[in-house]
């Protein structure tokens, strides 16, 4: 089984405050802590898994620059077997279509089974890439992936839908599957693992290496242009109780009583 | 005139609500710039869904056939395409949900149409199609306007209009042939399964205690289980904790676990991501404890505290006495 991963260093924004640039261009990134992409973690592990269980061998690729290094010597830490890097900076601005060409270049030079993406990004949420490669590529795909058994040349999934329910279905593969978080639990990685791997090579490719000519992909050849960021409008805001822990403990548990509660 | 399309979303012979959130965009499209909205309803023995679209809107599509039972991505984007290509409405839209995570994006490779994901407003600025996109949680928003197409593809996120109210209209509904599906299917549809299923329904307790990624260690749940006990409250949870095994799956609110409409919500350590806000709407009271003065939970909480959720947990605890 020959698994490729794709990977994306995000920032963690769901705990930290987002500041606009004063260009208004996108965020200020200083203050924030980047790792890897959440649902691309369980990715890396879903992979790993799989190799463990029927052999063969996981590569892992991101389209970054030497910052990303880190994230991919954490996924080689982890068990992947290789690690390649497409240059990213023919790729500033790309939107999903574009990031979606660089993968598929790296895709048709290898022999690849199955491919994996995070069922979306935790920066800017499109959960297009995974679906978009499988129409460039041909093959079948599917969607927020919450299991995964091969059989023979079929994989079979599980789907997350709502409300707490799943569908089945059987895919024949090549497939390109998107990895919904939850879906196994990820792996410690030691500071020890990771200098296991620090001399492991991680080759950095060009556009060319990937198919690709100037101006197929970056933000030139974007079919969505962003136009502006903003903060949201407030719109309507919670009464801020405020005090010393034990007022606004005595404060809760009125309003739990008056509205009905127990307490 | 120019069209916008719905692709009605449906699945065990029911409407998924977020159909009726689109008829209202659609509206305020025709409304605002003169488009017309058509309702499309794909699938097997799916007059019924077309009957309650045509009360709805003027024109409902309807493509019935045994092929089209369950959804796949294969056979819905094959009829899509023919339905796109035949029509050319200017914009089809449908709700960012599963089925539309599936569809849209292989849909517009298929069609060569482009498409925007999970966006919060529609709008035209000119002959242009502008939309709104929700980012960095929630935090963020971001305008993108789409590189000229013949048509474009938009997936909304749940909840940014509201539900369309029954309407009276008397729409005509066009019955519209399965094209012939060329190449053999790559992809199976087996069946459906609960993933959530244990003893507790959180979905009929009076008062949740919610714990989000806040929570951050394994060992502290011991802590809320007790503060719920003595309260009288069932715990429940938002998506980290239960990815994180902490806690199980018929614990979770939200989108993809369950709808819950307590008397009281008191949430902890949850920032308030849209698909886990989309699962208390209707509640009774909500009270929010969270040390991100801006975390978008604030915006949704009738009641918010900022700070550390565990010296809330210890001083209500201490309250409430041993």
């Amino acid at each position: 089984m020959e698994i490729l991963v794709c990977v994306k260093k995000v920032p963690d924004t769901a705990d930290a405050e987002v500041v606009l640039r004063p260009d208004g261009k996108g965020i200020k990134e200083d203050d924030l802590a980047f790792g890897i992409n959440e649902w691309d973690n369980y990715a890396v592990e879903e992979a790993i898994r799989i190799k463990e269980a029927h052999g063969g061998r996981v590569t892992v690729a991101t389209i970054g620059a030497s910052d990303s290094e880190d994230v991919l010597r954490r996924c080689l830490a982890m068990g992947a077997d290789e690690a390649v890097m497409i240059d990213d900076a023919p790729f500033k601005g790309s939107d999903p279509y574009g990031i979606a060409r660089g993968l598929r270049g790296a895709v048709t030079k290898g022999s690849y089974d199955l491919v994996f993406t995070g069922a979306q990004a935790g920066d800017d949420g499109f959960a297009m890439v995974g679906p978009v490669l499988a129409g460039y590529l041909g093959w079948s795909h599917a969607t927020l992936v919450t299991s995964i058994a091969v059989e023979g040349t079929k994989v079979a999934v599980t789907r997350e839908l709502e409300g707490g329910l799943e569908e089945m279905l059987r895919l024949e593969m090549p497939a390109v599957l998107t990895i919904q978080t939850g879906i196994n639990e990820p792996r410690y990685v030691s500071i020890m693992g990771i200098r296991k791997v620090r001399s492991k090579e991680i080759p950095v490719v060009d556009l060319a290496t990937v198919g690709l000519a100037a101006g197929e992909v970056g933000a030139n050849a974007n079919l969505l242009r962003e136009l502006a960021l903003a903060v949201p409008p407030a719109g309507k805001e919670a009464e801020m109780i405020k005090g010393t822990p034990a007022e606004i403990a005595r404060k809760i548990l009125d309003i739990v009583k008056e509205r009905g509660g127990v307490a | 005139m120019a069209k916008v399309f719905i692709v009605v979303e449906h699945r065990q012979g029911a409407i998924r609500d977020a159909t009726f959130e689109l008829v209202t965009l659609a509206r305020e499209l025709e409304q605002r710039y003169g488009l017309e909205p058509v309702a499309v309803v794909i699938g097997h023995r799916v007059r019924p869904i077309a009957a309650t679209l045509a009360k709805y809107l003027p024109e409902t599509i309807v493509v019935d056939s045994e092929a089209l039972e369950n959804f796949r991505y294969e056979t819905y984007a094959a009829v899509l395409k023919d339905i796109l290509e035949k029509e050319t409405p200017l914009v089809t839209v449908c709700p960012q949900s599963a089925f539309g995570m599936e569809l849209y994006p292989r849909l517009s490779v298929e069609t060569g149409r482009p498409c925007a994901t999970d966006c919060v407003k529609v709008e035209m600025d000119c002959l242009n199609l502008v939309v709104v996109r929700s980012i960095y949680n929630g935090k963020i928003n971001s305008r993108l306007v789409f590189g000229s197409s013949g048509g474009y593809l938009i997936t909304v996120r749940a909840g940014s209009y509201a539900p369309a109210a029954e309407g009276e209209t008397a729409g005509t509904i066009r019955d519209y042939p399965c094209p012939a599906f060329g190449s053999p299917f790559r992809t199976e549809f087996l069946g459906y399964r609960e993933a959530a299923s244990g003893a507790v329904d959180i979905s009929q307790a009076p008062f949740l205690l919610s714990i989000g990624r806040g929570i951050k260690d394994v060992e502290n749940i011991r802590k809320v289980e007790e503060l719920a006990e003595r309260m009288g409250a069932v715990l429940s949870c938002s998506r980290p904790v239960v990815d994180k095994k902490w806690l199980g799956k018929e614990r979770q609110v939200g989108t993809s676990g369950r709808t819950v409409k307590p008397k009281v919500y008191l949430a902890m350590g949850i920032s308030g991501a849209f698909q886990h806000l989309a699962g208390i709407k209707g509640s009774g009271v909500f009270i929010a404890v969270n040390r991100d003065p801006k975390a978008p939970i604030f915006r949704a909480a009738d009641y918010g505290v900022v700070e550390d959720m565990f010296k809330i947990i210890d001083a209500l605890k201490e309250k409430l006495g041993s």
